[in-house]
């Protein structure tokens, strides 16, 4: 079954990802990043990418699918480079998911 | 009559021989201090009698009277605001009489005041055909109360005589020339208690009984003319339910047997009531209330015959076409007293130790309630709204005594220990109550409150439901699992638990809450729901609704502290939270739809 994959960020980050067949919702303020990523998930797109810049302005909006099944959300390096917190987001879920961290 | 002698004396059992002329249910005085007994088995020319009072000093070859007549009742003015034991002694007469709170042996009393005048008001003329049940004349008994004097039962004829003026009860106050010839009336009526009396037509009750409490009237209602039962392990809040009732229900006269419970409930009983005022009539709700008390330091057998006095009392206010509720707190002990007595019977015993005629009896007793039209020419509609408390031993219904009273009433109040100690009063356990009047209450309501009192009450009952399944899911996998839809229904159930069912009696505005302000609490509840969801909907977020409505939502929590008077307030909480979601809304940026 065919699957929606969506990505936000900056335009500059993810206009590639067109090319890819992702849909993709560019934002430039915390305002638009909520809305897209809210409204990507009610469109149940089963993984939506977002950039690690963008995340940042969000983090409610982030925990919110936190613990949730669909969406996930995985966070992705924007163009200016990774910060980081993508990695360290996945490290803790493995730690919370295997009870202690194996990475 | 034949005098009987004791051969045996067990408790408050007494049998006697020589006792052939006498018939079973016929009242008794046992031995030289005449203590009244009834009797409740005849073997041939052998009696065993229930003995009401104490029987220690008596003993074989003491004599036994029978007066040939069954346990009665007296029916008439004066009942209003009296207090009386299990065999309708006056108490507070009976204490002078005695100069003892406790019941001294022997001790004859008539059951009303014969001393007092009343002021009597024919209602029919000299020439007019009367039969049984007509109304003849009133007297204003109270404030609030107009005692009818009716034709008694089995009498018919034409008024020969008729006056207006004062009168004691036993003065004659009409005479009727019937088939055998004149005869004169006075203003008292007996009445077996054992016996129901008698109607014209059962009716189907579906006007419900509003008690002021909210999670009795919205979710498990009874209906004027209906049976109630308050099962309940011992201090989860039988009496106080049913002390409310007594206090707020919108029955036109209350009868409050308390029934084998301890002695000092029925002072809270005599020392409150006098000072509460009834809502609708701005009296003394004394003014309509009649107690009967057979606490616990009183004999057992007179608890066995305290609910029938008690429901005779209730059936005769009926039929003058009274809305009457009656209370018996508790069936239990009144049960109890039935083993005692079948255990020293020798009897072969049912469950538990209990008669296997339990049910029955039981059964006797609750289908006295009912919605009824009267006898005589122009029938009159009066009702008999039947609540009893049932202690289960350790909080167990499984029970005879519960088993039996739930087949035959149809509404189901379970209190429950959990709650109770959780200080969640009424702890009325809103998932395994019910009540099979709540179709027609709801469609009563629906007319006489606002066309979406029915829709209401499920959508709330759907949402403690839902709270239930949910919580199990919660406690599972915890409660970052549930969407934020789910997390709302939780709040709103919460709301509904400790805002809207929990309801404190002795607070002087939440003891009681009015059927209008029922509705606009509940609504608020609900539309704190809806507004919720929407906005939720539109973007917004749990949390940020949650944070933003803090104070509104403290507000809604204060509400049933809202007077009777200002439950407008009520409904400007609703604008006002309408407005802040909005504002939550408006300052996600998140647009309208
Ligand atoms: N509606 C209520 N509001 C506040 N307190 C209550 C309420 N119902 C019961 N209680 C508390 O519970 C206690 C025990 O209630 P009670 O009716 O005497 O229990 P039971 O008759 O079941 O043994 C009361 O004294 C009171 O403190
Ligand atoms: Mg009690």
């Amino acid at each position: 079954m065919y699957k929606k994959i969506g990505i936000v960020g900056d335009k500059d980050s993810i206009l590639p990802f067109m090319a890819l067949g992702l849909e993709v919702v560019a934002v430039t303020n915390e305002m638009e990043a909520r809305i897209g990523i809210d409204r990507l998930a009610k469109e149940a797109y089963p993984v939506i990418f977002v950039t690690e810049p963008v995340a940042q302005m969000v983090p409610e909006t982030i925990k919110r699918y936190d613990n949730v099944a669909i969406p996930g959300i995985i966070l992705i390096p924007s163009n200016q480079g990774t910060l980081g917190i993508g990695k360290e987001r996945i490290r803790e879920n493995v730690e919370k998911a295997v009870g202690q961290n194996i990475l | 009559m034949k005098e009987g002698k004791i051969i045996k004396v067990s408790g408050p059992l007494v049998v006697a021989n020589g006792m052939e002329d006498a018939n079973i249910q016929d009242v008794c005085h046992v031995g030289t201090d005449r203590l009244i007994g009834e009797i409740i088995e005849m073997r041939g020319d052998e009696a065993s009698i229930q003995v009401y009072e104490e029987t220690s000093g008596i003993g074989p070859g003491d004599p036994v009277i029978s007066s040939g007549e069954p346990l009665s009742v007296e029916l008439g003015p004066g009942l209003i605001a009296s207090m009386f034991d299990g065999i309708q002694r006056p108490l507070d007469t009976f204490m002078k009489l005695a100069n003892s709170d406790f019941l001294v042996k022997g001790v004859e009393t008539v059951a009303l005041e014969r001393e007092t005048e009343w002021t009597f008001k024919p209602t029919v003329a000299v020439g007019d055909q009367v039969v049984a049940g007509d109304i003849i004349g009133e007297v204003p008994e109270t404030k609030v109360i107009s005692h009818k004097i009716m034709v008694p039962y089995g009498v018919k004829g034409t008024v020969k005589s008729i006056e207006e003026g004062t009168f004691k009860v036993e003065d004659t106050v009409y005479v009727l020339e019937t088939e055998d010839g004149d005869k004169a009336f006075n203003m008292i009526q007996k009445w077996p208690v054992r016996r129901g009396r008698p109607i014209a037509e059962k009716l189907n009750p579906k006007e419900p009984m509003m008690t002021g409490q909210r999670v009795v009237d919205t979710f498990f209602p009874v209906v004027k003319g209906g049976a109630a039962a308050v099962p309940g392990p011992f201090g989860a809040g039988k009496t106080v339910v049913q002390h409310q009732i007594a206090k707020w229900g919108d029955a036109e006269i209350v009868i409050y047997v308390g029934c084998g419970e301890r002695g000092n409930e029925m002072t809270d009983v005599l020392n409150e009531f006098p000072e509460l005022i009834d809502p609708k009539t701005g009296e003394s709700i004394m003014e309509r209330t009649v107690l009967i008390a057979n606490t616990s330091n009183m004999p057992v057998a007179a608890r066995e015959a305290s609910i029938y006095t008690g429901i005779t009392i209730a059936e005769y206010f009926r039929d003058m076409g009274y809305s009457v509720a009656i209370m018996a707190d508790s069936t239990s002990r009144w049960a109890e007293a039935l083993r005692e007595m079948s255990g020293r019977l020798e009897e072969m015993p049912g469950d538990e130790g209990y008669p296997a005629y339990l049910g029955s009896r039981i059964a006797e007793y609750y289908e006295r309630a009912g919605k009824a039209i009267s006898l005589g020419q122009q029938g009159r509609e009066g009702s008999v709204t039947a609540i009893g408390a049932v202690s289960p031993p350790g909080g167990d219904i499984s029970e005879p005594v519960t088993q039996s009273t739930l087949r035959i009433v149809k509404v189901f109040w379970g209190l429950d220990a959990t709650l109770a100690q959780q200080r969640h009063f009424p702890s009325i356990n809103w998932l395994n109550s019910y009540s099979l009047y709540l179709t027609e209450v709801g469609d009563y309501l629906n007319e006489a409150v606002d066309p979406s009192w029915a829709a209401m009450v499920q959508e709330a009952m759907t949402i403690l439901q839902e709270e239930a399944n949910l919580d199990e899911i919660v406690r599972l996998v915890g409660i970052d699992s549930l969407s934020e839809k789910d997390r709302l229904t939780l709040e709103v159930a919460k709301s509904i638990r400790e805002d809207y069912l929990q309801q404190n009696a002795f607070d002087d505005v939440d003891t009681f809450t009015s059927r209008e302000k029922q509705f606009l609490m509940l609504r608020l509840i609900l539309a704190f729901r809806s507004i919720s969801l929407r906005a939720l909907d539109l973007g917004a977020y749990l949390d940020e609704v949650l944070e933003g409505t803090i104070e509104l939502r403290d507000r809604i929590a204060r509400s049933k502290y809202i007077p009777e008077a200002e439950i407008s307030k009520i409904e400007q909480i609703q604008k006002d939270l309408q407005v802040k979601v909005e504002e939550i809304i408006e300052k996600g940026g998140l647009q309208h739809d």
